[in-house]
């Protein structure tokens, strides 16, 4: 082995000791159990495919270099979303000229499939719900969608930058006029 | 919900229940409720139906019909090489470096043999460099070291004007000045207990001083924490007179402007360099009588600007701050002046929001900015109860005939949303003016500068207010009249402050939001529903001859 590779290793080594393999391992099972999760939120907040998937590959390279400079981050999964929330907004912020994704849901929903007798209630029910969740305002439905992906309401407060309290109240308004739905 | 458990819990306060967001104290509370409540254990089921239903959306809707992504999800580990690579480029040139030069020698036969040993050195430096290369430590040093040199490098200031507080003492030490050697028997014992901790007295203030003690201390441990505005430093230590010191330096110019210095029997000696305040832009002393600084502009002026134990001034020059990125909306901030210092605090604070607060306030003298751990803030205000008496309630057939008017059921839902938001925005501005009434009750005792940033902050409120207010009334001034509603007047009470005249204002708006809730068939009522549209829009009336009456009185 020459110095310099030697040189090299040892630079490698001391790094992959002070990094940790552990914690690649780490974000990276957390990218494949989340990723999805992270992409479809961010098509709700209106980013076109390629630019959500291109998204979720950078939130997560953040996290990895979050953590490693040595950050704490209890929740890493809350840390995603809210990083993600932000993160889209300036996409989209970026891209102001353009039309916010649409994943024209609803026609999905109305579309005749193969198998019309079963389901067709759940269908109904899940349209009627679709347009409810339609209706919401856009804090009400960013609160319910994080809350969805299992985000408590520091978390999302801190993602949308209100209070706890607050995420508490579009909660309450979001669920309220969803159980209208129920009721109809 | 009353403590005896008879009430039933407030809305909203079931949801936070079951998502297990509120305290223990609180959540015990309901759970004894629910044991002796059959209507609100009704209640939760049908929440967690509800429940059910997004996570039912979530999968057989969202998981289900929402694109797949485009492209193959790439292999993140090799990113993570590319960035670990990356982030030590250049350590990697150095490393390479040293080890060509190796080689060089090694290429020579006599030093051969040592190629193992010199290997090992090698491997040694590295460690020893790549472990220290970046501690809190080496930042300090290196950071003193710039601020010496820039010290060093310009002229020094003709006179440097230092304020030096104790537990017991305060005053004034101008530097570079003879005038100020009669003044100097009083501070003897000051003077002596620096010069045990050797710190230079002729310039106590400096980087060079600070960084002549550091030295001196053996074992001890820094800590280094940067703003927009400073770099703090901070250097606790084993042995010594002095137990820890403190040094701000300023980003601009690394100039240090704070310095406090802690000793072991709990005495401590505060320096704080007011040149900036008493001095001329052509470096000449102002009058003895001095006037308080201009209040700054921007936040991060606030440092050069306070001094001495903070009073209504600073706590007011504090809630600016806050006012401009907006902390005193919505967010529990809480500023109390106490002891000399004006005290930033609060629970339930967003992370990001104390970060930006944190930023904007801890290199300002006299403020602590502290907040509860957000454990603590899972407790939520509680809402104040509703007072609606002489709401209309909102049965079945009103919100139909809402609907109606509206063009149907989705068409309601978004003007809902809409209008919930703007009435929101509405009672933020409201509760912002009330609590800056209720801290400075009166003009009386502040100075005019102090009077004109409190009546900004207060005009900026009431603009906004009455943006919203204005936005509410077209949406719902056309339905409310097809409903048969019209507005009786009422003019607003006579007052001769400002203050009181907010006073009014939050309980038109708080009489506005319940009626709206109403309407919209978010809060129940309890009085006849024909009276609803026209005491809507009596309501709305009311809040606009407030808020004219209060936006007279604060000088509009």
């Amino acid at each position: 082995m020459s110095v310099s590779s030697a040189g090299e290793n040892v630079v490698g080594i001391l790094r992959q000791e002070r990094s940790g393999g552990a914690l690649q391992d780490q974000v990276a099972q957390l990218f494949v159990e989340s990723r999805q999760d992270v992409y479809r939120y961010l098509l709700t907040l209106g980013l076109h495919p390629p630019k959500a998937q291109e998204a979720v590959q950078e939130v997560f390279l953040r996290l990895y270099v979050t953590l490693k400079k040595g950050e704490k981050i209890e929740n890493p999964r809350g840390w995603v979303f809210r990083v993600a929330h932000n993160y889209g907004l300036k996409v989209r912020a970026r891209q102001a000229s353009e039309t916010p994704f649409d994943p024209a849901l609803e026609a999905c929903l109305v579309a005749p499939t193969g198998d019309p007798e079963s389901g067709l209630l759940e269908r109904e029910r899940m349209s009627r719900f679709h347009r409810a969740v339609e209706g919401l305002s856009d804090q009400q439905k960013r609160c319910l969608f994080l809350r969805m992906e299992g985000l408590r309401y520091p978390e999302i407060g801190s993602a949308l930058g209100i209070s706890a309290s607050a995420v508490g109240e579009f909660l309450r308004r979001a669920i309220s006029r969803l159980r209208k739905v129920r009721s109809e | 919900m009353s403590s005896l458990g008879t009430q039933h819990p407030e809305d909203g306060l079931l949801l936070r229940y079951i998502d297990g967001e509120l305290s223990r104290r609180k959540g015990r509370q309901v759970e004894s409720h629910l044991k002796a409540c059959w209507q609100c254990r009704t209640e939760i089921e049908e929440l967690e139906e509800t429940v059910a239903g997004c996570v039912r959306y979530r999968r057989n809707v969202l998981q289900t019909y929402l694109p797949d992504p485009p492209n193959p999800w790439p292999d993140l580990y090799r990113e993570f090489a590319r960035i670990d690579s990356s982030a030590s480029g250049e350590s990697h040139m150095v490393a390479k470096q040293l080890a060509a030069r190796f080689v060089a020698l090694l290429g020579r036969a006599m030093v051969r043999r040592w190629a193992l040993g010199a290997v090992a050195a090698l491997v040694m430096v590295c460690a020893v460099w790549y472990q220290f290369r970046e501690t809190p430590s080496v930042q300090a040093a290196v950071l003193l070291k710039r601020a010496v040199l820039a010290a060093e490098a310009q002229a020094t200031p003709a006179r440097r004007v230092i304020q030096i507080r104790t537990k017991t003492q305060k005053f004034t030490r101008t530097l570079g000045s003879r005038r100020a050697v009669a003044a100097e028997a009083s501070t003897a014992p000051i003077q002596a207990k620096l010069q045990t901790a050797h710190f230079d007295w002729e310039d106590p203030l400096s980087a060079k001083s600070y960084q002549a003690w550091r030295n001196g201390v053996a074992a001890k441990q820094d800590e280094v924490t940067a703003t927009q505005a400073s770099y703090r430093i901070r250097t606790v230590a084993a042995e010594g007179e002095l137990a820890s010191a403190s040094l701000v330096l300023r980003t601009a110019d690394l100039r240090p402007v704070e310095e406090r210095l802690e000793f072991r029997d709990k005495e401590w000696v505060e320096l704080t360099d007011i040149t900036d305040a008493t001095t001329r832009d052509d470096g000449s002393p102002v009058a003895t009588n001095v006037e308080p600084p201009v209040r700054p502009a921007v936040p991060s002026r606030l440092a050069a600007t306070l001094s001495g134990p903070a009073s209504i001034s600073d706590e007011l020059q504090v809630l600016s701050a806050l006012h401009e990125i907006g902390a005193d909306l919505g967010d529990p901030v809480q500023v109390e002046l106490s002891g000399g210092r004006v005290a930033v605090g609060g629970v339930g604070i967003s992370p990001e929001r104390q970060r930006q607060i944190h930023d904007l306030l801890d290199a300002v003298p006299h403020v602590t900015v502290q907040f509860s751990e957000p454990a603590a803030a899972t407790a939520p205000a509680e809402p104040a109860s509703p007072d609606i008496a002489g709401a209309g309630v909102a049965p079945v057939g009103f919100q139909a005939r809402v609907e109606k008017q509206l063009g149907g059921h989705a068409e309601f839902e978004k003007f809902s949303a809409r209008i919930l938001d703007r009435n929101e925005a509405l009672m933020s501005r409201a509760y912002a003016l009330r609590r800056l009434s209720e801290r400075f009750p009166a003009d009386d005792g502040l100075t005019a500068r102090d009077r004109e940033v409190l009546r900004d902050m207060a005009r900026q409120h009431a603009a906004a207010l009455a943006g919203e207010v204005a936005a509410i009334e077209r949406a719902l001034a056309p339905l409310l009249v097809s409903m048969g509603g019209s507005a009786v007047s009422r003019p607003a009470a006579t007052h001769t402050s400002w203050q009181p005249a907010t006073a009014e204002l939050f309980h038109a708006s708080h009489r506005l939001e319940v009626l709206v809730s109403v309407l919209l068939g978010v809060t129940p009522g309890s009085s006849a529903t024909e009276r609803l549209p026209s005491d809507l829009l009596s309501a709305i009336g009311e809040v606009r001859a407030n808020l004219d009456s209060c936006q007279r009185l604060l000088g509009y």
